[in-house]
């Protein structure tokens, strides 16, 4: 099998030198700036996803971390070697850095054959004939792809591409595997497959990865930690259940869940916890991040709630509204309500189909987060 | 389907005027005598004689040997060339594109003669080699010479089919072969070039097809030591027997057509097949040139070595002759500078004729063209039927019959239908030979821009009541304007280059450049043949930057 090299070299001495570090990363097509002063590290065995709506430099900082994007100020090391220096003009092109990064196309080289795919890196790092053979077979057997091997990429499937796409960067053990969008090009039924599949490798080969994506639900299945990109600037890091559950800025609440967004006013504060009420309503919540400095009575603000922590209720109560239902749509597992709350749509689940008119819904004041 | 009345016109035309010529061709070879003189007898003495000539096969050999050399030459030089300016970050490479198109627009007869003043034996360049050097380390008149002089003119064509190719190659590829490892030429070696072997395999032919055709190069160079090819050897045929010997010629013809056709159905199938890695593809993102790093040098030694070689070794002579009034060894430039040589072209009324005709056949000449191609396009546009298979490779056929030829067979059809005739002192004769020469290289101009109508716009127009004719008047062509002006600007070009097609209906009145050049080089005037020569490079100049300042892209 593959062994990264951490499991094949005695313990290195300073067990927390970060496989990969990133630091005040900037980077500007023209007059456009996609990276506004990114840092980031990586550390041995770690699964990192950069995470973020698409134009929000994830790829970018990927590409700049593989060589094929060049910065302008900032610093890049691969373990603890500089291969980016902005201020001392220093930088290792893509091909000397030793990474191995899957293309989210895949970027299988169609004239060549599986194995003459994964071989390739190996051929040009000199191995010997009868190495290459062995590692490669190893390589494809570890990936499930051993009797694959003389096939060209376009007889096989997307998911088999993909683990060829894999197995291709991994082959030479890179100290880091980048991973540009790897489930993007798989059909919507293969990737939640596909997804428990890549955890389950990258937690048997000990791997550190880097890996882009635009979906919270694979990042956060898939990841150690998050970064959240928002405009070129990390918007918040964090582990996937603190990204999802204690979101500090409204932009990470917004694009962790599926959420509904209340707009009103602020109608009290007391300590964390503030009233927020619009026409006919009013609704405890606490206040999250920076609000709890900036908001105050009468302010404007938005209140965010997972639809899934919006309970039916069958009377009235602490911080329940009666609203009318406008529809329901069956989802196989469950329904989805549809409320309006003055101008507002609010969305609720629910394990049963409404009758037509008013219904209790309950917000719990710790689910409703004020921004 | 019923075809409508004009379809079938147009269409019918367009057979008229490509099979009346090839029909003659073959006709003529089947005689043992030209078809005017009055005994004609069909039999296969044509042949008998041509393959019973040593010079014949002499001739055939060089053929065979030129074009090879041509495609050995070319492929791997237009590959690198092409990956270079499309996928790299090479200095310059957006002003040099134009730069390395000018062989292709330039008049082979023209670059010819260039090579000889600039590299014969008392050329501009090989006098200074003799002042630095002590001699002259080269022979142009050699057939390697000519080989390796028309292997580097047709780089342009190997790179304009793999550089079109090699753009719709997604940079994914590449980046993949880069992280793991591999330097820029590594990439081109292993990754890019294979993925466009289907491209560079039809150049591979087209060039190879292209040396079989070739007239001017080796008219020029060939003649001081012999060395014949089969379109100089049926050019000279006449000389050689004194008197018109049609049915030999015919005989050459039909020899010569029969090696280039199936070459050309050849290269049809290749472009079918010329996609097949390029689709398998993934999502390709934005196009990223591929840094060279240190190897940008040796990236750009070898192209401004071509670009010296091959197009400003030739044109600096043909500008320098035309303004000495002779060059020689111990000759001081600043002494012999003239333009006298202008002045003789314009004191002579048949080289202005000449210079005049050149200049109508490309404007007028070619936006009628441009108006026949655009006719027989939408004649086939969108109506996947047997007519248009027909027409696909109805507009093949003249392909594969050299510009000399088609020239002698216009000459025949306007000798053999007596109500013809007057035409054929009128520049209507050589317009027509023109046309139908490249009726291949305007269709496909026609096609590009009709196929890049999207079909639901026509199909709108449809469903909103119109009929086909209607459409085609009012959306279809309508969107394509612009490209049909770029495609008249390309004619134009390619006109004003074309020489051999005139070769055979020069007469008083039908001259042009291109056949003026061929014949005044044959009764040796170098001086007006210079001057002619820049006149003509001029031109085409005219066009190209007409054509870059309106950002017509020269190629897709």
């Amino acid at each position: 099998m593959i062994e990264s090299p951490a499991r094949t070299q005695p313990a290195t001495p300073s067990k927390s030198v970060a496989k990969l570090s990133v630091d005040d990363l900037h980077l500007s097509y023209g007059d456009n700036a996609i990276l506004k002063g990114v840092s980031m590290q990586l550390s041995q065995g770690e699964v990192v996803s950069l995470l973020g709506p698409s134009g929000s430099g994830k790829t970018t900082l990927l590409r700049a971390v593989a060589g094929l994007e060049v910065p302008h100020r900032g610093k890049i090391r691969i373990e603890d070697k500089p291969v980016f220096d902005g201020a001392g003009k220093l930088e290792i092109p893509a091909e000397r850095r030793n990474l191995g990064l899957v293309f989210q196309s895949y970027a299988l080289w169609p004239h060549r054959t599986v194995f003459d795919n994964v071989a390739y890196g190996l051929k040009l790092r000199k191995v010997g004939g009868g190495e290459i053979r062995e590692r490669v077979d190893t390589a494809l057997k570890n990936l499930g792809l051993g009797h694959l091997g003389e096939r060209l990429p376009h007889q096989l499937s997307g998911g088999q591409q993909q683990r060829v796409a894999i197995a291709r960067a991994l082959v030479y053990n890179p100290p880091v595997i980048l991973m540009d969008e790897p489930l993007s090009n798989l059909d919507a039924k293969l990737r939640e497959e596909a997804r428990a599949w890549l955890r389950e490798l990258i937690l048997k080969m000990q791997l550190s990865a880097l890996v882009v994506t635009h979906d919270q639900n694979e990042a956060m299945a898939m990841s150690d930690r998050i970064l959240l990109l928002n405009n070129g600037v990390i918007e918040q890091q964090g582990t996937p259940e603190a990204m999802y559950g204690t979101p500090e800025t409204l932009f990470t609440a917004d694009f962790m869940g599926s959420n509904n967004r209340i707009e009103g006013q602020v109608a009290e504060i007391n300590g964390a916890a503030a009233r927020l009420a619009g026409e006919g309503w009013s609704l405890w919540g606490q206040l999250r991040g920076t609000a709890a400095k900036t908001l105050k009575a009468g302010s404007p603000a938005t209140g965010m709630v997972r639809l899934e922590r919006v309970r039916l209720a069958d009377g009235p109560g602490d911080n329940r509204v009666r609203l009318p239902v406008v529809t329901s749509m069956y989802l196989g597992d469950r329904w989805e309500h549809l409320f309006h709350l003055g101008a507002t749509r609010l969305r609720a689940y629910g394990n049963v189909q409404l009758p037509s008119g008013e219904h209790w819904l309950e917000i719990p004041r710790s689910d409703l987060w004020v921004f | 389907m019923r075809a409508a009345l004009p379809r079938v016109v147009v269409i019918g035309l367009t057979a008229l005027a490509v099979f009346l010529p090839l029909g003659l061709i073959f006709y003529q070879s089947a005689l043992n005598a030209p078809f005017f003189t009055p005994p004609r007898v069909i039999g296969g003495g044509a042949f008998e004689f041509i393959f019973a000539d040593s010079d014949f096969w002499d001739s055939f050999k060089n053929s065979l040997i030129i074009a090879a050399a041509m495609a050995v030459i070319a492929v791997p030089l237009g590959g690198i060339l092409a990956f270079l300016m499309v996928r790299t970050d090479l200095p310059g490479r957006h002003w040099i594109e134009p730069l390395l198109l000018i062989p292709v627009f330039v008049s082979p007869m023209v670059l010819a003669f260039g090579y000889v003043v600039s590299a014969g034996p008392v050329g501009f360049y090989s006098v200074w080699a003799k002042q630095l050097f002590g001699g002259v380390p080269w022979n142009v008149y050699s057939l390697t010479s000519i080989a390796i002089i028309a292997g580097l003119t047709h780089v342009p064509h190997v790179y304009l089919y793999s550089s079109s190719a090699l753009k719709s190659l997604g940079s994914d590829v590449e980046e993949a072969a880069r992280m793991a490892g591999s330097s820029p030429f590594q990439v081109a070696k292993d990754v890019s070039l294979p993925m466009v072997t289907p491209s560079l395999l039809f150049s591979g032919v087209l060039v190879f097809f292209l040396g079989f055709e070739i007239f001017g190069l080796p008219l020029v160079l060939g003649d001081p030591e012999g060395h014949l090819v089969l379109a100089t050897y049926l050019y000279k045929l006449t000389n050689k027997l004194g008197t018109p010997s049609y049915h030999l010629m015919a005989a050459v013809a039909v020899c010569i057509v029969a090696v280039t056709f199936p070459l050309v159905m050849l290269q049809r199938f290749l472009l079918k097949n010329a996609g097949k890695y390029i689709t398998v593809k993934g999502k390709a993102g934005r196009q990223r040139p591929l840094p060279l790093g240190q190897w940008r040098w040796v990236a750009a030694a070898i192209l401004i070595l071509w670009l010296f070689l091959t197009v400003i070794v030739p044109l600096s002579g043909i500008a320098l002759r035309a303004f000495v009034s002779n060059w020689g060894e111990g000759v001081n430039i600043a002494e012999v500078l003239t333009i006298d040589h202008f002045r003789e072209v314009f004191a002579q009324p048949t080289l202005v004729r000449g210079i005049l005709n050149t200049v109508l056949i490309g404007v007028i000449g070619g936006a009628l063209a441009v108006v026949c191609y655009t006719a027989i396009g939408l004649a086939t546009h969108r109506k996947p039927d047997g007519w248009s298979r027909f027409v696909d490779y109805l507009v093949l056929v003249p392909r594969a019959v050299p510009g000399l030829l088609a020239g002698l067979a216009f000459l025949w059809v306007f000798l053999f239908f007596p109500p013809l005739a007057p035409l054929r002192s009128t520049i209507f004769s050589v317009w027509l030979a023109y046309t139908v020469v490249w009726l291949a290289y305007g269709m496909r101009l026609v096609s590009s821009s009709l196929l890049q109508v999207g079909p639901e716009l026509e199909e709108a127009a449809r469903s909103a009541g119109a009929s086909r004719g209607q459409v085609s008047r009012d959306v279809t062509l309508p969107l394509i304007r612009y490209g049909l002006l770029a495609s008249w600007l390309l004619v134009f070009m390619i006109f004003e280059r074309e020489y051999s097609t005139g070769v055979y209906l020069l007469g008083p009145g039908t001259e042009v450049i291109g056949s003026l050049l061929v014949s005044l080089w044959a009764t040796g005037g170098a001086d007006m043949v210079a001057a002619l020569s820049l006149i003509n490079v001029v031109l085409v100049a005219i066009g190209l930057t007409v054509a870059l300042r309106f950002g017509v892209k020269l190629h897709d």
